[in-house]
């Protein structure tokens, strides 16, 4: 082996073992901050959890889409299916599509797939791999929704509601918010936090 | 001896010890520490209360933990808090953690972890309806993500913060310039 073949490989593991250490996790000052509330969305490509590639363009509703980063295994976004599987339903015919995203490194397509043939979520789920569209976002937890009008201009961003608890929920906020739009009235509160469990970046 | 005889074994073992070092780090998620007869007192705190504990004249550093049990990340660098509580509060340090867990679970699952982590720190648990006031009293850029760690000096100024799992060196230093300045 020559020296240069030496160096190249060296260099190789080293760049390899760097990405093993950065995969442990990502600090969090290094991650994006949200787009602005009003600010367009590029277009994005991600697979589905067979693979099958789906552009914004090609998901999107005639009104709007709801793009909801949730999770596997965080109890918060599992808090959260049947209300999203509703929310999906409710807003099909009227022209908003929701559609789930997983930006988790930690879960593969196939435990994707899985978790949402157990817990009943038929609406579009699509792979973040590498958290390119999680950082476009500057999405940091599980759930973590994003409104966009049918020009994927950002309406709202943030929780579904208040609580964790169907029980306990005062405010609906993603739903006042697809409301308020779909009736071409202001968006009152176009932003709102909950604790949630955060996105396993890679 | 070749250069190859030399590089190709270090390089690899580089490699090899990092993977070790993530394995780890997945595997650690699951561990607990034995069960130990810890009394531990919780008290439930509104977003009033919360802002008072961080805002409040201080005498000493102040290290505010939130997490809950419900979180993977939380879990696991709880044991490093408990170190750290143990290591610098005998230096000065007071630190409380702050669970996000559901108020009623305040007599069972929260105390059981906490005695598991052998956790000494006083602990509170979050009552609140709506938790963007309390998110936005701590800190306005905190989007809610656990855990979230912040350190405020004796004038109440955080001088070191971080949403998700917390790199306990990083903590450490942070704290170990505040107590040295204290």
């Amino acid at each position: 082996m020559t020296k240069r073949n030496v160096s190249i490989l060296l260099a190789t593991l080293l760049v390899m073992a760097g990405a093993v250490i950065a995969g442990s996790g990502r600090n969090s000052s290094e991650i994006p901050a949200p787009p602005a509330i009003g600010a367009t969305i590029e277009e994005f490509t991600l697979p589905d959890v067979d693979g099958r590639d789906h552009s914004l363009k090609s998901i999107k509703g005639k009104n709007g889409t709801v793009l909801i980063f949730i999770s596997v295994q965080c109890p918060v976004s599992n808090a959260y299916n049947e209300r999203m599987e509703k929310l999906a339903a409710d807003y099909k015919s009227k022209g908003i599509s929701v559609i789930g995203v997983n930006a988790n490194s930690s879960e593969d397509a196939g435990a994707v797939k899985a978790h949402a043939t157990e817990k009943g979520l038929t609406f579009t789920i699509l792979k973040d791999p590498g958290n390119k569209l999680a950082d476009k976002l500057g999405a940091t937890r599980t759930p973590e929704a994003y409104f966009l009008d049918g020009n994927n201009k950002l309406l709202y961003h943030g929780r579904i509601d208040n609580s964790q608890n169907p029980a306990a929920i005062e405010s609906s906020d993603l739903r006042t918010a697809l409301d308020a739009a779909l009736a071409g009235k202001p968006i009152e509160k176009t932003e709102a936090k909950a604790f949630g469990c955060t996105i396993k970046r890679a | 001896m070749r250069l190859s005889q030399i590089f190709l074994p270090v390089g690899l073992s580089i490699l090899v010890a990092c993977f070790a070092v993530s394995a780890q780090r997945t595997i650690g998620t699951a561990k607990l520490a034995p069960p130990a007869t810890v009394s531990v007192n919780i008290e439930t705190i509104d977003t009033a209360g919360l802002k008072a504990l961080i805002t409040k004249q201080k005498d000493k550093p102040l290290l505010v933990n939130f997490w809950a049990t419900w979180c993977i990340p939380c879990r696991d660098e709880f044991p490093d808090l408990v170190k750290i509580d143990g290591e610098f509060r005998p230096k000065n340090l007071d630190f409380v953690t702050v669970s996000l867990d559901d108020v009623g679970d305040i007599k069972t699952l929260v105390p059981k972890f906490l005695a598991e982590m052998k956790a000494t720190m006083p602990t509170y648990l979050l009552d609140v309806k709506d938790p963007e006031p309390a998110i936005n009293a701590v800190d306005p850029k905190w989007q809610g993500d656990l855990p979230a760690t912040f350190l405020y000096n004796e004038k109440g100024q955080v001088v070191f913060k971080h949403f998700g799992r917390v790199d306990s060196a990083e903590l450490r230093e942070a704290i170990a310039k505040l107590v040295k300045s204290h």
